[in-house]
């Protein structure tokens, strides 16, 4: 017998079959909306700008890699780069490997769905394509629709966008990387980037969202 | 103190002062001094508070460990026909499924991948799993040179001893510890000991890492009989990195890890982080579906002892974990005994529990012999380590009280003990002993008086006396000078 079909023949024997599942929990009917959402963000050690309308964002763009890291190399994932319109940003190719962008000093994506209770923000396969750019750049900055956000976690996930999963990755984004391994010191940047900032769009300002 | 074993360092030789190896071996041997405990004590109970102080913010959380419980209780007992749905949802994205009897076929499957592809760099990121089957001993005996990518793992890797903490592997460490290390191995300047810049020292070295690797290892904290998906969470983004940079991703996981539903994965994300760190949601949490474009998906569901842990009715229960490490953070035992004291797979309370299941296998990562093909009845040596481990509790069920996931710990403690055949003549002799005297009120409080009277040189002082290891970390308390019955009789005279 295969190492799965004996590993199965011994789940089947100890497999009850008695604990019915529960059925969904029921979402905690938390505020939904920016402001709860930014002080989670700033909890998790980001950054909240906005909302701000569509034809708005390229400039605060600027302004936030202007600060964040003058002269840096910034790289837009496509979605995000056709929201922002032409500006001094990259738009790497579809096939380009990761490894090619290890200098990249701020990395844009545009966030699916994001999440009051903790400020996650979710990035998809279909606006990351060139996943290693969310953790090789030192600071990241996502754009996320204001209506998109969603009180509470169950209600985040259940907004997930038909097909996300399919486009090989989905991440949760809740501040930037951190670790507090060494005498549980809080250090931002451990491998990922150093800092997150996330700007809402306005309604009516997200033609580049699902 | 860096060679002695606990918080300190690792346990040379199989016992101390003529003990078997044992949990009150290995933590006699390292049990730390002065400022080192209250260190350690003081960090992992900061993670109580921290949790404590998130939990309390939730207004449905007891609600949430209901659900959670009952997703899980549910997963068990059809985790066969989950494993098929997530089997065939994941092959259906393009992944390659293998399953491994044990940790042994595990690390055979990984190394086998990796000489097929002539992968020699390797980056991982954290996985009790990989710990409990020794991967890294192996591949690197196969001339592969695996690198942990988390700081605190990469810490007590470059320091060449085991993860001390589920979450927190580093934490016995000091930041003068761990700068003395960087600069020995990483030539970070002598004196650097500020956390940031030695963090960036090792991001630094890491990063190099990554971008040379030929391939990535992670775990994965939950996969989804659903969509096929798994589900990897870090703060640090290394297993992001590591599965995103090298074409080949390797990911090592538990046959107990299969949730059925995206839906259910809410219930288990607002407990882990919270019960982990108090923080509301890790800063990376990536579902995984399929191999990333022009990449390979391996997934490794390994079994290891679970089914037959399943086919346990009081023991399958710890199979329900998520490894917050929430228990271990509120055990008295474990933060005054530290991680190494325990066996090579997880420590405190989660791990005094699943060791006496799985305890014999682990022992060829640890410092036992290997370990047979069940652990029940696996090597002696291996099999009297991991069932001292049930009795390093002190039953309070502080344990089961935080578990995100309402394991019985403390129950299933208490189980392993009944179900442990007798310590030895010594202990079954006093045992008798003990329970005649409870018997006879009369000989118990002559027994009482006579003790009283011998309190102190009882301790340490007569030779071969069993109570002595118990009593070298720690003095005895004054006694009362009366018995309960006799103070009683006297305030109410
Ligand atoms: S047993 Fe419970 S508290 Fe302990 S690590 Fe597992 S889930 Fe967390």
């Amino acid at each position: 017998m295969s190492g799965r079909e004996s590993i199965l023949a011994r789940l089947r024997r100890g497999a009850r079959r008695t604990a019915a599942h529960p059925g969904e929990h029921p979402a905690p009917q938390l505020a939904a909306g920016f402001a709860p959402f930014a002080e989670a963000l700033r909890a998790a050690g980001g950054a909240h700008h906005g909302p701000l309308p569509q034809n708005k964002l390229a400039a605060k763009v600027r302004e936030i890699a202007a600060r964040r890291a003058p002269q840096g190399r910034v790289l837009a994932e496509p979605s995000a780069a056709a929201l922002l319109g032409p500006g001094p940003w990259e738009t790497p190719a579809p096939d380009a490997a990761g490894h090619g962008f290890e200098d990249a000093a701020i990395t844009i994506a545009l966030g699916q769905v994001g999440c009051a209770e903790n400020a996650a923000v979710l990035v998809t396969g279909r606006d990351a394509p060139h996943r290693a750019l969310l953790f090789l750049c030192r600071h990241l900055l996502l754009l996320l629709p204001l209506r998109a956000i969603a009180g509470d976690f169950h209600s985040a996930l259940a907004a997930l966008p038909l097909n996300a999963l399919a486009h090989h990755h989905c991440t949760w984004i809740c501040g930037p990387s951190k670790t507090a391994d060494i005498e549980q010191t809080l250090v931002q940047g451990a491998h990922g980037p150093l800092s997150l900032d996330v700007i809402a769009i306005a309604p009516g300002g997200e033609s580049g969202a699902q | 103190m860096l060679a002695r074993a606990g918080l300190g360092g690792r346990l040379g030789g199989s016992g101390v002062r003529g003990m078997r190896d044992s949990f009150e071996a290995r933590a006699v041997a390292g049990l730390p001094e002065g400022a080192r405990l209250a260190r350690h004590d003081a960090a992992v109970f900061a993670l109580r508070g921290q949790r404590d102080a998130a939990v309390a913010a939730v207004r449905d959380w007891e609600a949430l460990r209901e659900r959670a419980a009952a997703i899980k209780a549910h997963a068990l007992d059809h985790l066969d026909l989950l494993l098929e749905r997530f089997e065939e949802k994941a092959r259906g994205a393009g992944a390659f499924l293998h399953w491994a009897q044990d940790g042994e076929a595990m690390n055979a499957i990984v190394a086998e991948l990796l000489a097929a592809r002539g992968a020699k760099r390797v980056v991982k990121s954290k996985s009790m799993l990989t710990e409990e089957a020794g991967l890294n001993r192996y591949l690197h005996a196969r001339g592969a040179e695996v690198v942990d990518t988390d700081l605190g793992e990469r810490i007590v890797q470059l320091g060449e001893e085991r993860p001390s903490h589920i979450i927190v592997p580093a934490i016995h460490r000091s930041r003068g510890e761990v700068g003395a290390l960087f600069q020995r191995t990483l030539g970070t300047p002598p004196g650097m000991d500020n956390p940031e810049q030695l963090a960036r020292a090792a991001r630094r070295d890491l990063r190099a890492r990554f971008l040379a690797a030929d391939a990535g290892i992670t775990g994965a904290n939950f996969a989804i009989a659903e969509t096929g998906s798994i589900v990897v969470v870090t703060n640090e983004g290394n297993a992001d990195l590591g599965m995103s940079l090298p074409e080949l991703h390797i990911a090592c996981f538990g046959i107990e890890k299969v949730i059925p539903a995206l839906a259910d994965l809410g219930v288990f994300l607002r407990l882990l982080a919270r019960s982990a760190t108090g923080q509301p949601l890790s800063a990376y949490t990536s579902m995984v579906t399929g191999p990333r474009a022009g990449g390979e998906l391996h997934l490794v569901l390994v079994d290891n002892g679970r089914s037959e842990l399943l086919a346990d009715p009081v023991q399958r229960g710890a199979l329900a974990c998520i490894r917050c490490g929430a228990c271990l953070n509120t055990c008295p035992v474990f933060r005054r005994a530290g991680g190494h004291a325990y066996g090579p797979g997880a420590p405190g309370p989660i791990g005094a529990v699943l060791a006496p299941a799985l305890g014999g296998r682990n022992a060829r990562n640890g410092r036992g012999p290997r370990g047979g093909r069940n652990a029940r009845s696996g090597s002696g040596r291996a099999q009297n380590f991991a069932a001292s481990l049930p009795l390093a509790s002190s039953l309070c069920g502080s344990c089961s009280a935080v578990c995100p996931v309402r394991i019985d710990l403390h129950g299933q403690l208490l189980a392993w003990r009944s179900a442990r055949r007798s310590g030895g003549a010594v202990e079954r002799v006093m045992l008798r002993a003990a329970a005649g005297l409870m018997l006879r009120p009369r000989l118990l409080a002559f027994a009482g008086r006579v003790l009283r009277r011998l309190w102190r040189p009882l301790g340490w002082r007569i030779p071969g006396n069993p109570a002595a290891p118990w009593l070298q970390s720690r003095e005895l308390p004054p006694h009362p000078g009366a018995s309960f019955r006799e103070s009683w009789q006297r305030e109410t005279r």
